[in-house]
């Protein structure tokens, strides 16, 4: 199981290697398509890395009410334990 | 300036009233076209699709039969469109089309290009938009053909990239939608994003449409002044491979702008 402040630091690494994204600018408030301009076909290689990260099968599903970066945090969090 | 001597007036006359039988000829022309669409559409759907499906073998075999018809349908649809008057077309380099994981992407001016290249590509798979799966006269084609929506969700993009990773040709349109004629053209990078993961060859085709036909936003009736001249041309493959060293959302937006690159310098947008 992962802790909240471990998951954000995998995002924040993510953000970096995948959309170039300077770690500072993500918190847990942070707008993933308002704010980072990440968009429906980001998240599919968003989530394809999260799944290899947590290492079990998550589906777009699991994100759909995903907005905002804690929100992100929180449903790794609950996918990571269930 | 005209000289108005009875002659030369009874010639404006004689060519008013040729273009005038012309524009009324093409009318009910484009109308029967899209009744013959229509019905074509609902039979294929309803009648041959089903039936097809008696005929012993496997789902993959039975998709390949329904799209050799299709293809066939199509290619007789569109020469019946030639037939009765509404256009003229031509094809170059449709022999380079329908290669494995090839990738075909094609700028869209018109509701009917991707007609021609449903004609033209053998076995394809489309990328087509959710509203045909909502509309009576293409949904049954649609779904016996096995083509994907193209909402940019999770399961467009998995799909796309599974057809072609099992050496299907997919048809895209990367504007998502009609290009809106007179502005500069827009790629959703959905097309990009699934050619860097899995395309094995990415071709353009160059759609061009003298006069405007069925643009966006163009009602069927209302018809240009004169019969339509379709041109396709197969351009040479874009290289992709170049671009797989970055993370596919770099990748993507990277490739994006070349593909942009190379419809602009063709049809200078």
């Amino acid at each position: 199981m992962m802790q909240s402040s471990e998951i954000l630091q995998m995002l924040r690494a993510a953000f970096a290697e995948l959309f170039e994204i300077d770690p500072a600018r993500v918190t847990a408030a942070t707008r993933l398509n308002e704010d980072l301009e990440i968009d429906s076909i980001d998240a599919v290689d968003l989530i394809d890395r999260v799944r290899r990260v947590i290492g079990r099968k998550v589906t777009p599903e699991d994100f759909r009410t995903v907005r905002t970066v804690g929100d992100l945090v929180q449903a790794i969090e609950r996918l990571s334990k269930g | 300036m005209q000289d108005l001597n009875p002659r030369n007036v009874e010639r404006l006359q004689f060519f008013a009233m040729t273009k005038t039988i012309s524009y009324c000829w093409r009318l009910f022309a484009t109308a029967l076209c899209f009744a013959v669409f229509g019905l074509a559409g609902l039979f294929l759907g309803l009648v041959v699709f089903p039936l097809m499906r008696l005929i012993p073998g496997s789902g993959a075999a039975h998709r390949r039969r329904v799209r050799a018809t299709f293809q066939h349908a199509m290619r007789a649809f569109v020469e019946f469109m030639r037939g009765v008057g509404v256009l003229t077309y031509e094809f170059q380099g449709a022999e380079r089309l329908g290669r494995p994981g090839q990738m075909i992407l094609a700028n869209h001016p018109s509701l009917i290009d991707v007609c021609f290249l449903i004609a033209f590509t053998p076995q394809a798979t489309c990328i087509v938009k959710s509203a045909l799966w909502r509309n009576p006269f293409t949904r049954w084609p649609v779904v016996a053909a096995g083509y994907l929506s193209n909402a940019p969700t999770f399961e467009m993009v998995e799909g796309t990239a599974a057809a072609l990773r099992e050496g299907q040709s997919v048809i895209i349109f990367p504007e998502g939608t009609r290009t809106t004629p007179g502005q500069a053209m827009q790629f959703y990078r959905g097309a990009a994003n699934i050619a860097v993961k899995a395309a094995v060859a990415v071709t353009p085709v160059f759609v061009r449409c003298d006069p405007t036909t069925l643009a966006k936003n163009m009602p069927w009736y209302q018809i240009p002044p004169r019969r339509v001249r379709f041109t396709f041309r197969v351009g040479t493959d874009i290289d992709v491979k170049g671009f797989r060293s970055a993370p596919p959302p770099i990748a993507s937006r990277a490739f994006n702008e070349r593909l942009l690159q190379v419809f602009g310098a063709e049809l200078g947008t």
